[in-house]
């Protein structure tokens, strides 16, 4: 059964580098499919990454980092792109993640487990 | 390191901070046991990357974390932590030198058999003591009271490390360093290493990675080591891939390895005193070509999966054809590799059918069309010791997880640490 959740996130906004001293934020509103997110996980995270993205052995931990910059680096992965040694293996799941797994996988490693 | 650990320097980066609670997954139930139920307790948790444990009959448990440190919990539950990696905070001393890297740090640990006497104990690690880096193998004394150790005083030192990446799947640095440190009933004592990502280790008869290492607990080679000519004498087998289990059968007292495969043939092999396990990744031999970075272990296909028996014909993980006196290995995961690690002897009639069979920890991702392999599996010999008859998946009574190592507790119980972070405690019955 597909169930949808509402997230109310706040985005905050850096508009130079990440150890700006000024930000801007706003709220806004989010729905990801968590339902969809957490088979994406069990699927093709959960394994390296640990059953809490807490990370093991050289697949690091994923619960401690912002959802942009998350999608981000899927978004490179799906594109191809080596960042590091275990490219292959993130290329090979990513390039079957639409942008709307992107956008649920993303905030649920990152707040699943708080 | 995977991008996902360090933070590159963005235009625009947005925070998103959920307010949502989400609820942890479920613990999966399981029923229906294989030949006996085991019940399970959480012994530690939260722990980083737990490699590997050691006990003396009173419970009392050594313990490493990769990239944190030794600590021993004592019989109480309480937990001292003894020996940190680098600058790490609230050890009772640190190894300045040490540190982890990718798949490296501190890893393998062992009581020594005497310790009652000589309080002696030994962990292996990763030091940057020596440029280019190595891993070595430690001997401390351990004070009284367990709250400290002293008197480190490093028996090998001469354990290849991979300094830098390569053009390899997982090829960061710190790659394939073994890291099982054992004693035998004999009292010897015993570590596995690994191959480096460089294709010149598993044969060569000096560098000391890819072995299976023999030796007294000064560091000197035992003295009943067969190797080939020209070898190091600590040398009790080569040309391994990367041996992260060595167990010892309870009657023989044959040694037994359990050993990765590269993407293709986990190994279990009994060995042989001098023997050589067939492992030569080297490009330009065997039919081979060059290969990247001069390093064949993941071709031909090193991009993604490919069947695992043209990958085991073009790259075989014991080269039979090569070395016709290779050590065959008695089993080989069906043909998958999944990550095989840690290996330990079931003991005590609690166990049932199992008692005296091997268990092995198994650690796979699951990546290329192979299936996840995180498992512990139940090893059954027949009865002369030369092969496996059966082979068993153990029914777990909690999730599975990464299963670093496998050991046996004074209590008749098997300890299990995954790299999620936790040691776990298995009964029988219950």
């Amino acid at each position: 059964m597909f169930k949808c959740c509402l997230l109310t996130v706040v985005t905050s906004v850096w508009t130079g580098a990440l150890w700006a001293d000024t930000t801007d934020e706003s709220s806004v509103s989010a729905t990801i499919d968590v339902e969809a997110a957490e088979a994406i996980f069990r699927k093709s995270c959960r394994a390296c990454h640990g059953n809490k993205a807490q990370g093991a052995s050289s697949y690091p931990a994923l619960a401690d980092l912002e959802p942009a910059y998350i999608a981000t680096q899927l978004e490179r992965y799906r594109a191809g792109e080596k960042i590091g040694p275990n490219s292959i293996l993130m290329i090979s799941h990513a390039k079957r993640l639409s942008d709307e797994d992107i956008a649920n996988i993303s905030v649920y490693v990152a707040t699943a487990f708080d | 390191m995977s991008g996902f650990t360090t933070h590159s320097k963005l235009s625009v980066i947005a925070s998103l901070l959920a307010a949502t609670a989400i609820s942890s997954l479920p613990l999966l139930a399981q029923s229906g046991m294989n030949t006996t139920s085991l019940t399970h307790e959480v012994v530690l948790d939260g722990l980083d990357n737990p490699w590997d444990m050691a006990f003396l009959d009173d419970g009392t448990m050594l313990f490493t974390e990769k990239c944190k440190g030794l600590s021993v919990r004592m019989p109480d539950g309480t937990v001292n932590a003894l020996y940190g990696v680098a600058e790490t905070a609230g050890y009772a001393a640190n190894g300045a030198d040490l540190f982890c890297e990718g798949q490296a740090g501190m890893m393998g640990v062992a009581f020594d058999p005497d310790f009652a006497n000589n309080r002696g104990i030994y962990v292996y690690s990763t030091s940057n003591m020596s440029d280019p880096h190595t891993n070595r193998l430690m001997r401390f004394t351990v004070s009284d009271d367990f709250a400290s150790v002293s008197d480190r005083t490093d028996i090998i030192d001469d354990v290849p490390y991979k300094m830098a990446a390569s053009d390899h799947p997982f090829g960061g640095p710190g790659a394939h360093n073994g890291g099982r440190v054992r004693f035998s009933a004999d009292g010897a004592l015993w570590l596995t290493t690994g191959d480096t990502h460089n294709g010149e280790v598993p044969q060569s008869p000096t560098m000391m990675g890819s072995k299976v290492i023999r030796i007294d607990t000064d560091g000197n080679a035992h003295a009943d080591n067969t190797p080939p000519e020209g070898f190091d004498a600590r040398t009790y087998t080569y040309g391994h891939r990367n041996v992260q289990g060595i167990a010892f059968h309870p009657v023989t007292g044959q040694a037994i390895t359990a050993e990765h495969g590269p993407w293709h043939s986990d190994e279990i092999t009994i060995l042989e005193n001098g023997g050589n396990a067939g492992w030569d990744p080297r490009p330009n031999m065997a039919g081979r070509a060059d290969c990247p970075d001069n390093y064949c272990g993941y071709s031909p296909n090193q991009e993604e999966g490919m069947n695992r028996y043209e990958r085991a014909a073009f790259m075989p993980m014991t080269d039979f054809d090569t070395y016709p006196d290779a050590m065959p290995p008695v089993w080989n995961n069906n043909g998958w590799s999944q990550g095989m690690s840690s290996a330990a002897f079931l003991d005590g009639d609690a166990w049932g059918e199992w008692n005296g069979a091997m268990v092995v920890g198994i650690m796979g991702i699951g990546f290329g069309g192979t299936p996840i392999g995180q498992r512990l599996d139940v090893i059954h010999f027949n009865e002369d010791v030369t092969d496996v008859e059966d082979v068993t998946e153990m029914t777990l009574p909690m999730e599975s997880g990464r299963f670093r190592s496998v050991v046996m507790g004074p209590d008749g119980s098997l300890y299990t640490s995954i790299d999620e972070g936790t040691i776990y405690k298995l009964t029988p019955g219950g």
